[in-house]
């Protein structure tokens, strides 16, 4: 008897979800991919707007998931999507600047594979300096970088968006050929490093060099934008582009794959236009991840992307040696 | 470390965490319980599943099963006189006899009463000794982790089995499989042969799959089905332990959960070590000598109590340089640096308030553990009998599953097998699988630490021996090989006189 109840309480489970799913709801659930850590910004960035999404589309549902592999994991994508699927990836300078100079047999697909969706927000990288050197501007920078044999900077991996910005400043100011970038594997193994005294310098997000700041660790020398950095703990930091010197922010796009229909696209792109234009999420994004909110037009993106690939392709030969 | 206390009790007290460390210390108590399942298996089968939690139900989890694979272990050790898992051998010593004797239920209590008081030991020292090591270890550079390092390469020895010659050999094989993906200091691949998915080399929770859990499978497929017999009617004692039996189980237990700490600490070293050596201890130390290898009360105790000791203490260097104190808690590694856990550095300050909740999880951890052993050990020695055809295959499910979920990809789960016939083919030549997993876990830092360390110093070896911590460490790299060689020697002489 207790067989019989069970196995009638099984089929009609069974029967009502099979029922719930033929309820011919037009909710299409997209799913965003993140290639990186779970851990990371852009995975969190990511989980908060597909938190966020119910709140502003009754059409789409976003649901945010992290991979771990960088352009393994896009390859993987690329190959595994077709047009008009619900599946959204995020990629940005690293691959489609960095990578596709250095190791292009990495990258199994090209940004024709993809269609720009929008860009979540972007970051401005600042360079900290070891206290004892008491290096507090650009001005100071170039006095210090007279003076010295060798100028070593910590960076989260040898030819990341951060290498290649210490490559661009210390190469533009005539210093290429001393500089020795030391790869840490994490940002804040590198802000601990010049901390300690093992580097001269770090390159990384604001957020990842806060706690060292704070603590009396670092100076900041400065910010690698077009101008100084105008809120927060780091107000008033110089920008590199005020004197001419290369920079670029990070940033990290959220891309469909290429021939989806144009009205779906535009569709999702209001989607996260709106979460982004949320209080709420503007201020989480500012105060907590230090980032900004940063939409973008797919030839702001097409700009950007050739920006660092210049960059790259200059200051090549002090990076990779 | 007190304005951590609160927030850290705040994250801790939830519905959500207190369930997660009874569903792991069930999962654990029942897989020690099973002679051949481990608990490094049970903990490598279940870590995929707290890649979807946060930080403290995940570590909860994964404590659960730890702390509880101490315990399960002597379940089986004291019923059937087999070992669930390696560390529990030194209990089986007294644990059996004291059963034969006909008193089953008495053994279990002290195996468990003895268990949780080591657990609770190791959770407070954790919570107190934990943060002071953290602080030293924040003063440790690129040098002085290569020297953490390669003092850790050296437990190798221990972990070799008869042949320490296999053991390097295996320990070779890891190293060499850590050099699989991009180079750490020049970003350049390494041994990928143009596969995309070995660009950031292999992910360490799928080669172990392989390693220790589908080749335990391939290893039972060659041999005849059996089962363990289990006479439940042997648990039918009141269980009573008297109170001479408390006052004399009392130093053991005590000096038992001090060595197991210490023992705990030492990266590499494991329970095994700590119950059979606290176990010489107590017989040493005992005023009844004659009763050890009989049923001693001491003898279980003192065993127990130093495997339990151990859990807590493996988790400061884990914690602190991001040096496992063993291979369960390796794998406990990834699931903290899922989370954007960096064990090390400033884990302490930045992330204070999930440190302090995870190091007194633990003590609860232990307590409930103490509950559960206490109204279902009857329960988890049934489990000990489950038929092996019905086990198997839902190990394999498990193992699939779980390699598969690590990157949502069935590549992982051909490394996997391919790893579990390495593994099998390794145990063919007698060759153990644990230095393997120590190469991996190990070879990355190592090589990128002593790399890193030579480009600070622009080629200088100086670099090794420029602070305090790298002399120590360089002191007790050589004592460790010293002391082996040592051993070594002893054992060749005593096969010579033979």
């Amino acid at each position: 008897m207790k067989k019989r109840i069970l196995s009638s309480i099984l089929a009609l489970t069974m029967a009502a979800g099979l029922l719930a799913g033929c309820g011919g709801s037009k909710t299409a659930t997209w799913t965003v991919t993140c290639p990186w850590a779970p851990s990371g910004v852009a995975a969190m960035v990511s989980q908060k707007a597909a938190a966020m999404s119910t709140d502003y589309s009754e059409n789409i549902i976003l649901v945010a998931d992290a991979i771990k592999g960088d352009a393994a994991t896009v390859n993987t994508w690329v190959a595994d999507t077709k047009a008009d699927d619900t599946e959204l990836v995020f990629a940005g300078e690293g691959l489609f600047s960095i990578t596709s100079i250095l190791d292009p047999a990495k990258l199994q697909f090209t940004y024709d594979d993809f269609m720009f969706v929008e860009n979540l927000y972007s970051s401005v990288f600042v360079m900290s300096a070891d206290a004892k050197l008491n290096i507090k501007g650009i001005e100071d920078l170039k006095v210090y970088a007279e003076g010295v044999d060798e100028i070593s900077v910590a960076a989260n991996g040898a030819t990341s968006s951060e290498a290649f910005l210490a490559a661009a400043l210390f190469g533009s100011m005539g210093f290429g050929d001393k500089l020795k970038i030391t790869p840490y594997s994490s940002a804040a193994e590198a802000a601990q490093a010049v901390a300690r005294g093992e580097t001269n310098f770090a390159v990384s997000h604001q957020s990842q060099i806060l706690e060292t700041y704070q603590q009396g660790g670092v100076t900041i020398v400065c910010a690698f934008d077009g101008e100084d950095i105008s809120e927060g703990e780091f107000a008033g930091v110089e920008g590199v582009g005020k004197y001419g010197y290369p920079y670029f922010r990070n940033r990290c796009f959220v891309l469909a794959r290429s021939g989806t229909k144009a009205e779906t696209v535009a569709e999702l792109k209001k989607l996260y236009d709106d979460i982004l234009a949320n209080d709420e999420m503007s201020a989480w994004l500012n105060d907590t991840m230090m980032l900004e909110v940063d939409t973008m037009s797919e030839a702001d993106v097409q700009e950007h992307i050739q920006n660092v690939q210049d960059i790259v392709n200059e200051y090549y030969d002090i990076v990779v040696g | 470390m007190l304005e951590y206390i609160v927030p850290a009790l705040q994250h801790l007290f939830t519905l959500e965490n207190f369930l997660w460390i009874n569903i792991g210390v069930f999962i654990g108590s029942v897989f020690a319980a099973i002679p051949g399942l481990s608990v490094i298996l049970c903990v490598i089968l279940f870590l995929p599943f707290t890649y979807r939690m946060t930080a403290i139900p995940g570590m909860m989890f994964l404590l659960g099963i730890y702390c509880a694979g101490g315990y399960g272990g002597s379940v089986s050790a004291i019923l059937i006189n087999t070992p669930g898992t390696p560390h529990a051998a030194a209990t089986m010593m007294d644990g059996h006899p004291l059963s034969r004797n006909g008193r089953t239920k008495a053994a279990l209590k002290i195996a468990l009463y003895a268990s949780a008081f080591g657990g609770v030991f190791s959770a407070l020292m954790l919570l107190f000794l934990g943060p002071q090591v953290a602080q030293i270890a924040a003063q440790l550079g690129t040098a002085e982790y290569f020297m953490v390092c390669l003092f850790g390469l050296t437990i190798i020895a221990g972990v070799s089995g008869k042949s320490m010659i296999k053991g390097i050999i295996a320990a070779c094989i890891g190293l060499l499989i850590s050099c699989i993906g991009a180079d750490p200091m020049t970003s350049y691949d390494r041994f990928t042969f143009g596969v995309p998915r070995l660009y950031l080399g292999l992910d360490l929770a799928i080669c172990l799959i392989g390693l220790f859990a589908l080749v335990e499978v391939l290893a039972k497929a060659e041999k005849k089905p059996g089962q363990l017999i289990l006479d439940s009617k042997k648990m039918n004692d009141n269980g009573e332990i008297t109170k001479d039996e408390f006052k004399r189980m009392i130093r053991p237990t005590i000096l038992s959960s001090i060595i197991g700490v210490l023992v705990g600490i030492i990266p590499g070293t494991g329970a095994s070590e700590a119950s059979w050596f606290s176990y010489d201890r107590a017989k040493a130390m005992s005023k009844h000598k004659e009763e050890f290898g009989h049923g001693s009360v001491e003898g279980i105790a003192a065993a127990e109590s130093a495997n339990n000791a151990v859990t807590g203490a493996t988790l400061i260097p884990l914690l602190t340089m991001g040096i496992p104190g063993d291979g369960t808690v390796a794998i406990m590694l990834s699931a903290l640096m899922i989370n954007g856990l960096n064990p090390g550095l400033s884990l302490f300050t930045t992330q204070g308030d999930i440190m302090y909740a995870i190091m007194i999880g633990l003590v609860f951890v232990n307590l409930f553990m103490l509950l559960q052993g206490t109204f279902l050990t009857r329960l988890f020695a049934k489990v000990v009998s489950i038929p092996q055809e019905i086990l198997t295959p839902i190990i394999v499910l498990f193992c699939f599953a779980g390699a598969y979920s690590v990157n949502k990809n069935y590549f992982d789960v051909g490394v996997a097998l391919i790893f579990a016939v390495i593994a099998w083919l390794l145990r063919k030549l007698d060759m153990p699988p644990v230095p393997i997993l120590l190469g991996m876990v190990l070879g990355n830092m190592t090589e990128t630490n002593f790399r890193r360390a030579l480009l600070i110093s622009n080629g200088s070896p100086k670099i090794f021996v420029s602070s305090i911590y790298c002399i120590i460490f360089v002191i007790l790299t050589v004592l460790a090989v010293a002391t082996l060689i040592r051993s070594k020697m002893k054992e060749a002489k005593g096969e010579t006189k033979r």
